[in-house]
């Protein structure tokens, strides 16, 4: 080949790479890009709201399927598919990951790496999705690993270790992109670990900063550990976090201390465990934190979505960051400075009398876990536990599911031993009260509960909000469905053989609006019939 | 970890790689028991019990066990499960080390004198088939109705307490998949029968006769499901006190034999 040949050639490729590649600019801009889901949340907000409108209260019915993937991989689905220009990326559990050409759902590529028999797991293998920038997608496997692999080949670019999962590290979160950085967390509190929050170099993997959730010695919040329990004091970072760019602030939730069920050896307020931490984005260094559930004994993790809403609060304009949170309220915060606006109950709760004006939970006594057994609401899984929420402009509402009920708190003392189980004792049902559940729309500015869609099982899928006035959402049992977002009111559903617990996203694709979810060990996408 | 641990899991896998162990190596190692008496709640407690004094499974806390009494015993039954009973495999959910570490924890109680039930169990027979109109909804063996559990083999999986709480209050402790489905109609009939699936969409039952409903929500007035037995709760009272005690006598012994 002569010489310009050769240079037309490298052109070309220049070109078509560039057309394919995610840049900041395109993440920031990822609310206003139709034909896309980009990241996680949706938007660095952690909104899932889409404006799409073809789709909408009037014509939900007329959905159909468009294709189905069936991956042939057992276990949790989770994952929150990206797409982009054409493909669809899509993780499932046990280091799975596939391509899928966007018209006809064929499989593109499909990445697998093996899952170490030793590794030790409280919650089955799930992982919740890629991060895309450039022509790079980033994934966590099981074992603490964060994998960068070819966009367009599936191939492993690098892969790097961010803990030791032989001592009870494992990681399921979907990666989350600021600034060339990859930033993640990790899972292990059951394994009595000491967790963080980590970015990453996108280009090279090198680790760039480390923020801990414990703070070692030396640290403030260190004292609020009695002993050396800090070294096992868990707060996972396994839920994706939202990101300020105007305030340059990286918000991440946080579980709960180790050991979940038993606070005797790690006596005072066990920071920054239950908690939401805002992080330089730069430097990872703590800008503020409000802790959730101080000395928490319930296993009520805080990790769900820290969602970023500009609205008013008692009349006043607010940056706010609101969760729901898995010990039974919906909080408010002020994003610029951690200070607290209000809290609500969405669920039944009785270990205590309210949220004082501080954020601090007003306890009622007897709640604590004993070797017979105390009845406190919510059960251990919350409340709203993780799965992915929604807040829709259109509406003015947020959406997330809750687990309702209560549950029997075992605890006892246990010896540590590395990389077992390190629980504190367990959870017993209460017999003849069956395990339940809703989805809630919330008024986020005052917490006042607009509808509720009851659900004959603990909930299991995220929220997906749209401008066509739906809110899509699963079952347990396998129904896809949509809701009118504006009253809860069921408009179409689909039992697709498969519990669906994953979050659906939306894009336009040839100028149709597609749904996608998976529901079993499938991804599946819907569009307007015909 | 400590130093005494690591030598313990070190001998464990020499010990595991040369041949299959017939004891626990964590027997009397207080922090392995521990861990055993954390993974037992976290995996057996919800039908064993939180202290191992049995429930909807047996009671572990005697010191004698169903499928014999070595170590190797229970580890095997942990790990292969019991077929055709409600106790699952936890071969491949679990560590070899942890299935051990649970072995030395239900070594660590007393054994206690098997539990004894005053009644005659051949009259208990007579009662289940007659009087008590057991039979027309439980089966043992080939014999009996499929309405109800089958409990050919109960005595195995149930201690004498949970069958006795089962006869006087069948609410007590419902067996996994006995929800009730009570389907009120458009016009006000109810067709009432053993859940076979509930969801917020649907409701398939069974009645009394065998036959399958099926129900969409909007296809009927209200479609609820109810933590209730369709078992008769008068037993305390339509049986005296001896023939409670035969009938318990005669489900005790209901180990398989006739099904065999």
């Amino acid at each position: 080949m002569s010489k310009p040949y050769v240079m037309a050639g490298a052109l070309l490729a220049i070109v078509a790479t560039s057309a394919g590649q995610v840049d900041l600019g395109a993440l920031a801009r990822s609310q206003e890009d139709n034909e896309s889901w980009l990241m996680y949340g949706r938007n660095y907000s952690a909104w899932r709201y889409s404006p799409l409108d073809e789709i909408n209260t009037e014509n939900v019915t007329g959905l159909v399927p468009a294709w189905i993937f069936q991956s042939g991989v057992a276990g949790k689905f989770q994952t929150t598919p990206l797409v982009h220009d054409g493909v669809m990326y899509v993780t499932g559990p046990s280091n799975h990951a596939w391509a899928l050409d966007l018209k006809t759902g064929r499989q593109l590529w499909h990445y697998s790496e093996p899952v170490p028999e030793d590794l030790p797991l409280c919650c089955g293998k799930p992982n919740r999705g890629f991060a895309i920038l450039g022509d790079r997608l980033y994934k966590v496997n099981m074992q603490a690993t964060l994998v960068a692999i070819d966009a367009q080949t599936g191939g492993v670019i690098w892969e790097v270790e961010s803990a030791d999962y032989r001592v009870g590290y494992s990681n399921t979160v979907a990666p989350l992109i600021v600034k060339d950085m990859v930033v993640i967390g990790i899972a292990g509190a059951e394994f009595g670990t000491r967790d963080f929050i980590d970015a990453y170099d996108a280009e090279t993997g090198e680790r760039l900063w480390r923020f801990w959730t414990v703070p070692g010695p030396g640290e403030p919040g260190n004292e609020t550990w009695g002993g050396d329990s800090w070294k096992r004091g868990g707060a996972s970072t396994w839920i994706t976090g939202s990101y300020d760019p105007e305030l340059d602030l990286i918000y991440w939730g946080t579980g709960n201390p180790g050991p979940d069920l038993d606070g005797s050896p790690r006596p005072g307020d066990n920071l920054y465990s239950d908690s939401m931490v805002a992080l330089d984005a730069d430097t990872g260094q703590l800008k503020w934190y409000f802790q959730f559930t101080p000395h928490d004994v319930h296993d009520w993790d805080a990790v769900a979505d820290p969602v970023l809403i500009d609205m008013e609060v008692a009349g006043e304009p607010r940056k706010a960051l609101v969760q729901a949170n898995r010990n039974g309220h919906f909080y408010a915060l002020d994003r610029t400075s951690g200070e607290f606006l209000f809290a609500r109950a969405y669920t039944e709760v009785n270990w205590t009398d309210g949220i004082s004006p501080d954020g601090r939970p007003i306890l009622i006594p007897g709640h604590e876990p004993t070797d017979e057994g105390t009845l406190t609401c919510p059960g251990m899984g919350g409340g709203h536990n993780w799965h992915a929420t929604s807040y829709s402009p259109l509406t003015g509402l947020y959406y997330f599911n809750s687990g309702d009920g209560c549950q029997i708190y075992h605890g006892a003392p246990q010896e540590f031993v590395e990389g077992e189980y390190y629980l504190g004792s367990a959870m017993e049902n209460v017999s003849g009260e069956p395990r339940e559940g809703s989805i809630i729309a919330v008024d986020p500015t005052n917490g006042d509960t607009r509808w509720r869609f009851p659900l004959v099982s603990p909930p299991s899928s995220g929220m997906l909000s749209t401008g066509g006035g739906l809110l899509f959402a699963g079952t347990m049992e396998g129904y896809f469905m949509a809701l009118d977002a504006r009253s809860g009111k069921p408009l179409w559903r689909l039992q697709t053989g498969g519990p669906v617990r994953a979050p659906a996203v939306t894009y336009r694709f040839q100028g149709r609006q597609h749904v996608a979810s998976a529901a079993g060990p499938s991804v599946m996408v819907f569009r307007l019939g015909p | 970890m400590t130093a005494r641990i690591l030598a313990l899991a070190s001998a464990f896998s020499v010990c595991a790689a040369a041949q299959q162990l017939q004891s626990s190596p964590f027997n009397g190692d207080k922090e392995s028991i521990g861990a055993g008496r954390a993974a037992y709640r976290l995996r057996c407690s919800a039908c064993h019990g939180i202290h191992a004094g049995g429930g909807r499974g047996p009671a572990l806390n005697r010191g004698k066990f169903e499928a014999g009494d070595t170590d190797l015993d229970i580890y095997r039954i942990i790990e292969r499960g019991v077929p055709g009973t409600e106790m699952p495999a936890y071969g491949a959910r679990s560590t070899e080390e942890n299935i051990w570490r649970i072995v030395s924890y239900l070594r660590t109680f007393e054994p206690a004198p098997e539990e004894d039930v005053q009644g005659d169990a051949q009259v208990g027979e007579q009662i289940f088939w007659s009087k008590g109109g057991c039979g027309a909804c439980h089966r043992v063996g080939r014999k009996g109705g499929a309405y109800g559990p089958d409990l050919t083999r109960i005595g195995r999986s149930r201690s004498v307490e949970h069958l006795r709480a089962s006869l006087l209050d069948p609410d007590d402790d419902l067996p996994p998949g006995y929800f009730v489905v009570r389907a009120v109609h458009r016009d006000g009939r109810t067709t009432t029968g053993i859940g076979v699936a509930f969801d917020d969409f649907s409701a398939q039952l069974r009645d009394s006769t065998g036959k399958l409903h099926s129900f969409l929500r909007e296809e009927v007035r209200s479609l609820e499901r109810e933590y209730t037995s369709l078992m008769p709760s008068g037993y305390g009272e339509s049986l005296t006190a001896d023939e409670q005690l035969d009938l318990l006598a005669y489900m005790k012994g209901l180990r398989g034999r006739e099904a065999e």
